[in-house]
């Protein structure tokens, strides 16, 4: 494959562009599902194509191809310099990237277990396995378990020498029960709904799992949810679990932290950020001991590898430090706005047809101390909310509504009954900053999230976000319309 | 074409018999987006994609592939062959569909605008960001361009295309605290007035500057078509297919015939009407025009085959790729205007809140159709029937069920828009809409 990248570098040299670089990217991705006693889904994708970039006198044109003859690579970076000389038509200075060393290397997703060579039969009959117990209740309407495994297999080529070739490797799964009586509907999943759990791994993602052994639970689970109280609403506190953490962190401080849109460059579509840059090192994001740290070296991250599409190698970064804004999101072209030398290297394109853009990166909240049943211990009235259902943000990323799957209402330091429908609402450095406990490492787990959306044209990008169950006092609870 | 006739031709010989379906879609796009008053992408990419799916007696793979060499081929439909020989029967799996007359859909198709060039979109650009460099203003935004082609054929007889361009101009404006959006997309590029576009843009960021603190609660909206086509879009998905219908979760569920939403609306699917589209759907079905409401009172859903089968009717020609999460989907929606101008609905306003745009709206329950959401790009208070100042933004908490029954009045102009598909829809004043909280800008 590097023989037929280095057709667009020879081609982009010889133009004198500042820069180019071709990634060529080899995709897999399967899915396999099965909803009310029916396969829902066995599709097997496999994609092959090249994107290639060039910085022609400051200015940017990027162009992808499908056809995989040297003719062709090289007819697509002509295209890519000729959309460059279009881009010079409106801009102010020359683009420049920050430097970073060259780099030739191999670098791959561990793994135990290829979950492509798994055959497809043991993987429906486990789903048809789970189907069967999650409908063993009528009540329940909508049964739905499911797999999917991503592999993409990349070849990066810069016109500064580096050449990297990368096989990043995501497995996930989930179960979901969506129970029904008199039009009114609650779902239940495990690990979480959305699509489910993914992480970098293979099949040994899915064993450990252990979806078996969680859906007698989450069956009962939706249907004891018809029957709950509706969350109430006042001001409470609250206890996050399960991936709720996850879109927390995603939503109000992942793309709040994206350089790009904090600069305004994301303004006609996610919109911009209230983290701005005059903030750096100054601005109490959350309490003291809320410590997010992005991590792309991260073990099971999914957005981990050895080096982001802009050829920089992984790193670990502080967002926010002991509640202060730290760091960003960065990408090679921006990080010099914030006085950085060198990106943080946190810029991923989806396939190979789109262009590299700033991304989350993994981002984790850090563990503290003490227990989950501590955290309940210290709260007179509140509700322990757990996993993601509907979520909502601002366009600069300050006011967020979440609703979840299930709470549990918290009576003098006693969890008690489940409520459903249960919400809250917040504005993000308020929030944060009434966040009084973490718990410790030893709850500390990683959530996917596979399907971040970003960018006009659309692009998709996953990633990890670690925390341990955490107190926030005085929310907003229970908004109903 | 031809080309992709001959895949398809290969790949019903390589299926030796087994019921074989293609779907080929090539997609050749452009996009030039600006910000910051500077072009910060430039990006252009052609993709051609192919999706075989298997069936053989009640078991079924789809295979995926963007490669059409001889190896490619032979390769997908042999692990597609490996995988259904492996497979338990599913009684419940449709054979694939028989071919059916196709009535012939409007053209959708212009030369012009699917090779618009890159200097065309940095000049559109240019011309929006040097008049709001002038101003102290802002422009961020895209101009994009290109065109498709969809086939989809079965070794059964069956084989329908259609092909399409499109061009969006997207602008949204900064004027210090004030923000303004416009948007239009054709087919057709001379369809589309980029300097009116600009100016409403313009004009609303500076009118949107020092916004005040509103106190959320429940007020008499005016909302312009993007915010109706947005929660409307969410409505029509999680309501109007036979899947979530079939399901129990649908708010339409023992409905039907009854007097559930405002007499002032009346929503129609139509491939041929206001939001025109593809004549067939993704199983090269015609596609036939549903009445979903008729002066409130809830008609009809959609189906594709499966959801048809279950409810014991005829596909309505309403499927999309599968698998699909949500079944069935209207994509040719248009809501039928009324008799008002915007600036009628202003009028009638006494004291009210006009929504330029909604952002990151989300579905919190089904059975009510209740969502959150946020306002963007330009929220101004009404008094006395006239825009009064701007206001800072707010999120809504909402039944959208409650929400489309308390219409009060539905506007003449029509704007064709896209969301989950396309959505032909005018602008809407509805009285007792709840904001549930208000942010800091
Ligand atoms: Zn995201």
């Amino acid at each position: 494959m590097f023989k037929l990248a280095s057709k667009a570098i020879e081609v982009a040299n010889k133009h004198k562009v500042d820069f180019g670089d071709i990634r060529v990217v080899e995709e897999r991705n399967q899915t396999v599902a099965v909803k009310n006693g029916e396969i829902s889904a066995l599709t097997d994708q496999t994609t092959l194509g090249y994107g290639i970039r060039v910085l022609y006198k400051g200015a940017w044109g990027f162009a992808s191809g499908r056809d995989m003859t040297e003719r062709a690579v090289a007819d697509t970076a002509l295209r890519a310099i000729a959309i460059a000389k279009a881009s010079r038509l409106l801009m102010r200075g020359r683009v420049r990237l920050a430097h970073e060393p060259a780099y030739q290397d191999f670098w791959q997703t561990p793994f135990l277990k290829d979950p492509f060579a798994v055959p497809v039969q043991t993987k429906l009959d486990m789903l048809f396995a789970l189907d069967k117990t999650l409908r063993a209740d009528k009540r329940i309407k909508v049964s739905e378990s499911e797999m999917n495994f991503m592999r993409e297999h990349q070849w990066h080529m810069t016109t500064e020498g580096s050449r990297i070739e990368q096989v990043l490797l995501n497995s996930g799964g989930c179960v979901t029960a969506t129970a029904v009586l008199n039009g009114e509907s609650q779902l239940r999943g495990y690990p979480c709904s959305h699509g489910g759990q993914f992480l970098a791994g293979g099949w040994e993602i899915i064993e450990a799992m252990d979806l078996p052994a969680h859906a007698d639970r989450v069956r009962d689970e939706a249907i004891a949810l018809l029957k709950a109280p509706v969350c109430p609403a006042g001001v409470k506190d609250l206890i996050i679990s399960g991936n709720q953490m996850a879109l927390q962190i995603h939503e109000s401080v992942g793309h709040a932290s994206e350089l790009d849109r904090v600069l305004g460059y994301e303004e006609s579509y996610a919109g911009s950020s209230f983290a701005t840059t005059e903030k750096l090192g100054k601005f109490r994001y959350g309490s003291e001991i809320v410590n997010l740290v992005a991590d792309a070296t991260l073990p099971g991250g999914l957005a981990t590898a050895g080096y982001d599409d802009d050829a920089v190698k992984a790193q670990r970064w502080h967002i926010v430090k002991d509640g202060i804004l730290s760091g960003y999101m960065t990408n090679r072209e921006f990080c010099g706005r914030i006085g950085k030398d060198r990106s943080w290297g946190s810029c991923r394109a989806d396939g190979y047809s789109n262009i590299p853009i700033t991304r989350i990166c993994n981002l984790s909240l850090m563990p503290h101390k003490g227990t989950t049943e501590e955290l309940v211990a210290g709260i007179k009235d509140g509700v322990m909310m757990e996993n993601n259902t509907s979520w909502s943000i601002d366009q600069r990323r300050l006011n967020f509504q979440f609703g979840c799957e299930i709470g549990w209402e918290i009576k003098n330091g006693k969890k008690g009954r489940i409520l459903k429908n249960p919400r809250y609402q917040g504005i993000t450095p308020e929030f944060w900053g009434s966040c009084d406990a973490i718990a410790g490492p030893q709850e500390w787990r990683l959530w996917g999230v596979a399907n971040c959306g970003k960018g006009q044209p659309g692009q998709r990008a996953m990633m990890c976000h670690g925390s341990s169950p955490a107190r926030f006092r005085k929310v907003k609870i229970g908004v109903h319309g | 074409m031809k080309n992709i006739e001959q895949v398809c031709k290969k790949i019903f010989k390589l299926a030796r018999g087994v019921q074989c379906e293609v779907m080929a879609e090539k997609r050749d796009s452009s996009l030039t987006r600006f910000a910051d008053n500077v072009i910060s992408q430039n990006v252009a990419s052609s993709a051609l994609n192919f999706s075989v799916r298997l069936l053989d007696g009640g078991r079924s793979a789809k295979m995926s592939f963007n490669q059409a060499d001889d190896a490619t081929l032979k390769h997908a439909v042999a692990s597609g062959l490996e995988i259904l020989k492996k497979q338990k029967k599913d009684p419940a799996l449709l054979p694939l569909a028989k071919p059916r007359p196709i009535a012939p859909g409007k053209n959708m198709f212009d030369r012009e605008t699917a090779e618009l060039s890159p200097s065309f979109r940095a000049g559109k650009a240019a011309e929006l960001a040097r008049a709001c460099g002038k101003t102290g203003q802002i422009a961020c935004g895209t101009v994009d361009n290109g065109a498709s082609e969809l086939v989809i054929a079965n070794n059964l007889g069956l084989f329908v295309r259609h092909r399409d361009s499109s061009v969006t101009h997207s602008v949204t404006v900064k004027d210090h605290d004030g923000s303004g959006w416009a948007e239009k997309t054709s087919h057709d590029v001379k369809n589309i007035d980029f300097a009116r576009l600009n100016e409403t843009a313009r004009a609303k960021a500076a009118a949107s500057r020092k916004p005040r603190d509103p106190k959320p609660g429940k007020y008499t909206v005016v909302l312009e078509p993007q915010a109706v086509a947005d929660v409307l879009s969410y409505m029509n998905a999680y309501s109007f297919g036979g899947q979530f219908y079939n399901e129990g979760r649908s708010f339409v569920c023992g409905k039907l015939g009854k007097q559930v939403l405002s007499p002032l609306l009346t929503l129609e699917d139509d491939a041929w009407g206001a939001a025109p589209g593809m004549p067939f759907d993704f199983e090269g079905q015609p596609r036939t025009k549903v009445t979903l409401v008729e002066r409130g009172v809830l008609k009809a859903i959609v189906h594709d085959r499966k959801t048809a089968r279950k409810a014991g009717t005829a596909s309505t020609g309403h499927a999309l790729p599968q698998p699909s999460y949500f079944g069935p989907l209207a994509i040719n929606l248009a809501v039928k205007p009324g008799k008002d101008s915007l600036q009628d609905l202003i009028k009638g306003t006494e004291r009210g809140i006009l929504v330029t745009q909604f952002h990151y709206t989300n579905l919190l329950k089904a059975q009510t159709m209740e969502i959150t959401g946020m306002t963007r790009n330009g929220t101004f208070m009404i008094e006395n029937g006239k825009v009064a100042y701007p206001i800072k933004n707010m999120r809504f908490t909402q039944s959208m069920v409650e929400a489309f029954a308390n219409i009060e009045a539905v506007g003449s102009e029509a704007e064709f828009l896209q969301g989950w598909g396309y959505i032909s829809c005018p602008p809407m004043r509805l009285s007792g809409f709840n904001f549930s909280s208000a942010t800091k800008f």
